[in-house]
């Protein structure tokens, strides 16, 4: 029989590698074992996770509950902290200390809409985070030096050893209507970069309906839906696409038989969500916008 | 080498969408539905919608479906060369760059709005890759058409449907079902010609479907209805509530009478709140 020692088990969904004795992956709480559930087209499914999954970051643990709303329950040892949004804390011991966290640039982001207030969480103690609709908690373990580009509002909660910050996404496009000028984003005006500068960090995501993901190799493209973005490697490009599908006749006029798409240019990994929002604006008369490539069909 | 010829007798009939499947299959090759799992009636006649295993594959024409994901399922459709599908724009998640796109000429020229733009359908034509999905929880509803079978949907109830499937709407008869029966003005009318097809509904929640016998009438809350055969008929009933102040208040209930199935979905919109 093999040592256990000499066995080595890659997680297939964020490559942490350990001897495979633990049930789950401690980097990002998928089963041991779990095949990558890959479709015909490429796109790997956010495998399946345990109820109860136990993450390691640093000295303490993170436990996702329930698989409807899942609950992420860190247990804090002393000198752990995490940092959070407010409004997705569910519950705290007592002694758990929270106080903000400063943050750059504050006023640009309250003109974004993005949560001005950044807490902060300190251990030992427990506290819980979670988000209000169905759908699946990402775990995604930074190694050192690693980033990763998350598209706004999907941040639920990242470790203390993950530095925030946030670039422009450089997507938008601005409509005309009557005398009112109208500019839009659709993935927002930010893109919040996670970056792990010096040690291994941990960083949740909370994404509506289902997730997939897919690597694209260098120059590869892919069209989704640009409110379905969920994160990509800050190699991975994007731009605006607009297509137009051929037309017997033309009566409607102002929509102008147009679809919106956002093109990703590889190499790297993008991430996608099963539920989107309605894209506002895309029904207007577009004046402007940024960077985009057009296909008429 | 020729392919074993099959004994008839051995073939699995899938409860769900009545198909043939192969006696070796796990899941249907039509509707997508377990072929294990017996049909789930509840004491009241209503029949479960079969949650569709994670990764199972459709076939239509010569092209697959795959149904991934469980929370809010994706349609991932992978055309082939000939195969067309069809749907309101909004639903498109992700294709490949080379997927061609059409719209899909409507007659009549009446004009349907949603959200304030155009009612449009679009068309992707094979061969390539297209996926589609949803604003909400719910389940992807699978109904495999015959030739000759009408089937009326819930406006925007449709995901996708194939090329076989011919596409029509119907103004909602009546004043009162318009402004009280809680679904818009449209209903969508699917009618298959001389070949099979599939069409694939999206439904909030969990669906149900029931059928009704000739002269069977229940009453549904509008805004949970689904899809009907297009001979159930549809029409508001009043029902008067009495509070023992000012004569009381009243809700409005669709009643469906048969014969023909009734597809409900358990998450609805109440058309107050719409």
């Amino acid at each position: 029989m093999a040592d256990r020692a000499d066995r080595e088990y890659t997680c297939p969904w964020c490559g942490t590698r350990t001897d495979g004795s633990p049930l789950s992956c401690p980097g990002c709480g998928v089963k041991t074992d779990v095949r990558a559930v890959v479709t015909n087209s490429g796109w790997t499914q956010l495998p399946g996770r345990r109820d109860m999954a136990k993450l390691q970051f640093g000295n303490s643990y993170c436990q996702i509950e329930g698989t409807y709303v899942p609950v992420a329950d860190m247990s804090l040892a002393a000198g752990d902290g995490v940092y959070f949004a407010h409004h997705v804390l569910l519950w705290k011991d007592p002694p758990v200390q929270v106080t903000t966290m400063p943050l750059k640039g504050a006023w640009k982001r309250l003109l974004a809409g993005m949560p001005l207030i950044m807490t902060q969480a300190h251990g030992p103690g427990h506290i819980a985070f979670s988000r209000d609709a169905p759908g699946e908690m990402i775990a995604l373990p930074l190694s050192r030096g690693q980033s990763v580009d998350v598209r706004e509002h999907l941040f639920l909660v990242g470790t203390h050893q993950v530095a925030y910050d946030w670039i422009d996404t450089g997507i938008w496009f601005q409509t005309k209507s009557g005398d009112e000028t109208e500019t839009h984003y659709p993935l927002g005006m930010f893109l919040d970069r996670f970056t792990a500068p010096q040690d291994h960090g941990l960083l949740l995501l909370h994404a509506a309906g289902n997730v997939f993901v897919r690597e694209l190799a260098p120059g590869q493209t892919i069209l989704v839906k640009p409110t379905s973005f969920l994160f990509k490697d800050p190699s991975v490009q994007m731009h605006l696409h607009f297509e137009r599908p051929q037309v017997s006749w033309r009566s409607w006029g102002a929509w102008g038989e147009r679809y919106l798409w956002l093109t990703l240019r590889g190499p790297g990994r993008v991430a996608v969500q099963s539920v989107f929002e309605r894209l506002e604006g895309e029904h207007l008369n577009i004046q402007s916008h940024s960077h985009a490539t057009h296909r008429q069909w | 080498m020729t392919e074993p010829r099959l004994d008839p007798l051995q073939r699995i009939r899938c409860e769900w969408c009545q198909g043939q499947n192969e006696p070796t299959a796990v899941s249907c090759r039509s509707c997508g539905a377990p072929l294990d799992v017996k049909n789930l009636v509840s004491d009241s006649g209503w029949r479960e919608a079969p949650r569709i295993k994670d990764m199972t594959e459709i076939h239509f024409g010569g092209s697959t479906c795959q149904v991934e994901g469980e929370i809010v399922p994706v349609a991932e459709i992978n055309l082939a060369p000939g195969d067309s599908v069809y749907f309101e724009h909004h639903v498109m998640l992700w294709k490949d760059e080379a997927v061609p796109m059409t719209l899909l000429p409507l007659t009549g020229g009446v004009k349907r709005a949603f959200a304030g733009m155009p009612f449009l359908i679009s068309v992707a034509h094979g061969p390539g890759r297209i996926a589609f999905s949803r604003d909400a929880t719910g389940e992807l509803v699978v109904l495999p058409l015959h030739p000759g079978m009408e089937l009326d949907v819930r406006e925007h109830a449709m995901l996708v449907a194939s090329h076989q499937i011919a596409y029509s709407f119907i103004r909602i008869k009546g004043l009162r079902n318009i402004l009280f029966g809680g679904q818009g003005m449209f209903m969508d009318r699917f009618v298959t010609g001389g070949e099979p097809g599939v069409l694939l509904l999206h439904g909030y929640g969990n669906v149900f479907e029931r059928t009704l016998k000739a002269g069977e009438s229940i009453l549904l809350e509008p805004g949970a209805f689904l899809y009907k055969d297009s001979s159930v008929t549809m029409e508001v009933e009043t029902q008067k509530l009495s509070t023992g102040f000012f004569g009381g208040t009243s809700m409005n209930l669709a009643k469906m009478t048969g014969p023909g199935r009734v597809g409900i979905q358990s998450m609805y919109v109440h058309h107050a709140a719409e």
